[in-house]
């Protein structure tokens, strides 16, 4: 059990070194190549003058190539990590911020790869690929007493429900990494047409289709909690903080999805609602560092 | 996309007949959908931080502020009325806006309008052209096999020597919506059901061996008979369970064991584990020798004062005027032992009277030490301490608005599902000779889908087949970009 909990941190260090090397690669290959000209003229009356032109172009597609077989590396070992922490504990990966940020980071980089084999454009992962770097280099800054595998309060025993309810809002935040990096390339896409950004309007589809699998995911971290706390302790919803917020969220994203649908809100008012909701998954996210409540031996 | 609408008043309408309009345009809007949900979620959000520091860290970066975060803090959204009303508000739109859309989503599935102009066709985003060398009808055939074999719906109509064709898919997905939608009326009908007609007590405590009444008209009651439970190294619980009997009318109807997450239901009735402690069973009788009180007080509800690591337990005694505080030895050793102002042993308890209500007797706060076994008289009354015992803490409850719940979850679930997995598709077309040239004939194709880039990409899938199906190249406009430049390039 102490080699398994061992190997797993080796795995997430492999998995944090290959997102790094894809971070590097991903935001090389989005922001294109930026070539600078100077033209020294002379001019008729003998004095010189200095002209220079920006040129932009597409980023290397070696470096996006190998940004995604850096990424597919990081599923791979951030899943490892997973699944042999859970071997170890015996449960979902839910006892505290260590092994909930593992599984983010294996489900973020997972759901980013589909979605950009679904799509076949890559400009996304500088910015989701970047955010599941971070999420490693928050990880690293952790106690590392987190990473020791402890037995849980017995009112958090209950272990298919529970790892239902935390898998599912882990795979919910990530499909919203997602929408918020369509989401964040849509202005700027709308803003400018760049000849290598993906067209505003598949980005805003990207944006969309990524909230049609959050929205209901999130619906069920909130129904699956519920059912656990009515087992729990008898009340299917207490107005508990960490639940408001992960409602404020749902609703946010419900105004999105209503925005979608109307004239003069859709495109760039819908991408910033996009950017709210990320904003919520964040303030869900990192709830426990502002709240006590039931939820409090989550453990930060 | 369905679109709402509802019918402009014509001019010269009574008056009442245009309010009412007006509130009904009003329900039905989406755009006023979309600012009502926004005032729910920044409710929301105002009532989730006040659990929070955040709204004092405003206080610090701003002191003007501070009377509004003070109020802040002070304010319960969730119970508030503004809360209320827009819960009200909200449902009563999805109810009005829900009436008002099916009709029109029935008839697109079931009876849609066939026809077409060409105005449409040549104005839509994106369309696609075939011209072919087969008949108008043999052309228009093959366009709807190919959709046919996509798992399209096709429907067609001749217009003089015009083959107008409509197909779709995953119609029946429209209704999915209305699940959904009113699913989230249930839920708050779930929760008015269950605040009015159900009850929760989060306290229920029974000491061992002793039996309590649940109330609310329940006729029930509950006996604990045994409490065990077993520790950590580091001394947590790790387990811990009652065994418990359940009497209806003073009669035993069902026993069992409960335990955190396993609770024990009888009839709509659920009680559930949530925590225990040490109780004292005190015996109090008056100075004629009639019984006050004869049964257990649990220590840890309360704390002392003077003393926040010794647990205390709380009993009133209405019938002499008294409130009766029991105070146990101090509990955590290491704490601040120079605090402990009563130093008890272990096994002793420090009894206090208090006199309070209507029938105070007119005597002061009196106190003494009483060891197990032995008997005080305290204001004219007679504690003895029995001895110490221990209690379970339970939560019972009985919330009719759980089925109601649970329902309505699926129903949010799978309505979200079959929207978003299964969205309608449509197709348009017009199939006719091409320019009056003999022998030559023209399908033109377009997909309702409005800056949709998924539901264009679906319609040139189904182009692409009917190009396999007839080799022909077709002319095609706004074809959704897939791979990007740089992809392509390689
Ligand atoms: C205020 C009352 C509401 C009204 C009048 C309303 C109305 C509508 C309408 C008309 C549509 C169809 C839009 C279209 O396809 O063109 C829709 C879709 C939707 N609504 Fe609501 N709605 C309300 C409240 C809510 C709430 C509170 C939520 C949850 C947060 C919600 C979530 C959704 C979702 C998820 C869709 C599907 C969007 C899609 O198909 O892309 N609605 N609503």
């Amino acid at each position: 059990m102490e080699g398994l909990v061992k190997l797993s941190f080796y795995c997430f260090t492999a998995a944090s070194i290959a997102l790094a090397g894809a971070t590097i690669c991903y935001l090389v290959y989005a922001i294109g190549r930026i070539r600078v000209r100077q033209a020294i003229l002379a001019t008729a009356t003998g004095t010189t003058l200095t002209a220079t032109s920006t040129e932009f172009g597409p980023g290397s597609v070696g470096a996006g190539r190998f940004g995604s077989l850096l990424a597919w590396f990081a599923v791979l070992f951030a899943g490892l990590a997973v699944l042999l922490r859970t071997i170890a504990a015996e449960r979902g990966p839910y006892s505290n911020m260590y092994e909930f940020s593992l599984a983010f980071i294996f489900a973020v980089t997972l759901i980013y790869l589909i979605f950009e084999r679904l799509y076949k454009v890559k400009q996304l992962g500088a910015i989701v690929i970047t955010i599941a770097f971070g999420m490693s280099v928050y990880v690293w800054t952790l106690p590392s007493g987190m990473r020791e595998v402890d037995s849980l309060n017995p009112a958090l025993q209950n272990q298919p429900l529970m790892t239902a309810h935390v898998s599912m809002a882990i795979l919910s935040y990530a499909t919203f990494a997602v929408s918020f990096a369509a989401a964040v390339l849509y202005l700027i896409a709308s803003r400018r047409r760049i000849s290598w950004l993906p067209s505003a309007e598949m980005l805003d589809d990207i944006g969309y289709r990524a909230v049609t699998l959050g929205f209901p995911m999130l619906a069920l971290v909130l129904i699956l909690g519920s059912v656990w706390a009515y087992r729990a302790w008898g009340s299917y919803w207490s107005w508990d903080p960490k639940e408001t917020s992960a409602l404020f969220t749902w609703l946010v994203y419900g105004v999105y999805l209503h925005t979608r649908t109307l004239r003069g809100w859709r495109g760039k008012r819908s991408a910033i609602i996009l950017l709210i909701g990320f904003g919520a998954v964040i303030f869900t996210y990192y709830g426990n560092y502002f709240f006590g409540g039931l939820h409090a031996y989550g453990g930060v | 996309m369905a679109q709402v609408t509802a019918t402009r008043p014509a001019a010269g309408r009574p008056p009442l007949e245009y309010v009412v309009d007006r509130i009904w345009r009003f329900f039905c809007s989406v755009r006023a959908a979309v600012y009502e949900i926004a005032i729910l979620a920044v409710m929301t959000l105002l009532g989730t931080l006040r659990g929070s520091s955040v709204p004092n860290s405003i206080g610090e970066a701003l002191p003007f502020l501070q009377p509004v975060i003070d109020r802040w803090y002070g304010y319960d959204f969730f119970h508030s009325f503004p809360f209320m009303f827009m819960l009200a508000l909200v449902s009563v739109a999805i109810a009005i806006c829900t009436l008002n859309r099916a009709p029109s989503i029935w008839k697109t599935i079931a009876n849609p309008t066939v026809t077409t102009t060409h105005g449409f066709l040549n104005g839509a985003d994106s369309s696609a052209s075939f011209t072919s060398n087969q008949s108008t009808n043999a052309l228009a055939a093959s366009v709807v096999e190919t959709l046919k074999s996509k798992r399209y719906r096709v429907l067609t109509e001749t217009r003089g020597d015009e083959v107008h064709v409509y197909g779709d898919r995953n119609r029946f997905a429209k209704l999915g919506t209305f699940p959904f939608h009113l699913a989230l009326i249930m839920i708050l009908v779930g929760g008015i059901v269950g605040a009015r007609y159900g009850f929760r007590e989060n306290q229920f405590t029974i000491p061992e061996q002793s039996i309590r009444e649940v109330g609310h008209g329940t006729g029930l009651s509950v006996e604990l008979e045994q409490f065990s439970d077993s520790y950590r190294e580091n001394a947590t619980p790790d387990d811990y369970r009652s065994d418990l009997v359940i009497y209806k009318n003073g009669e035993e109807v069902k026993r069992g064991s409960i335990r955190v997450n396993h609770p024990m239901t009888y009839g709509s009735v659920i009680f559930y584990q949530s925590g225990f402690g040490q109780a004292v069973s005190l015996k109090i009788t008056d100075a004629a020798g009639v019984p006050l009180f004869d049964d257990s007080i649990p220590l840890g509800e309360f704390h002392s004062t003077s003393n926040p690591d010794a647990p205390a337990g709380v009993q009133e005694l209405p019938q002499v005027g008294y409130r009766l505080n029991v105070i146990g030895p101090n509990e955590a050793f290491d704490g601040r032992p120079e605090i402990d102002d009563i130093k008890l042993n272990p096994g002793e308890m420090y009894v206090q009277i208090v006199p309070i209500g209507p029938n105070a007797a007119a005597t002061e706060i009196q106190g003494a030490v009483v060891g197990q076994g032995d008997t005080v008289t305290l204001g004219g009354i007679n504690v003895q301490f029995l001895r110490e015992r221990r209690f379970t803490s339970l939560q019972v409850a009985r919330n009719p608005g759980v089925p109601i719940f649970w329902t309505a979850s699926v129903l949010l679930v799978g309505g979200l599902a079959v929207t978003f997995y299964f969205p309608h598709r449509r197709v348009r077309a017009i199939v006719a000779s091409n320019g009056g040239q003999p022998g030559s004939s023209l399908a033109k194709l377009a997909p309702l889908a409005k800056r949709d880039w998924s539901g264009q990409r679906d319609f040139f899938r189904c182009v692409d087949a009917i190009e396999a199906r007839l080799e022909t190249k077709p002319v095609v406009k706004g074809r959704p970009d897939s791979p990007t430049l740089a992809e392509s390039a390689a």
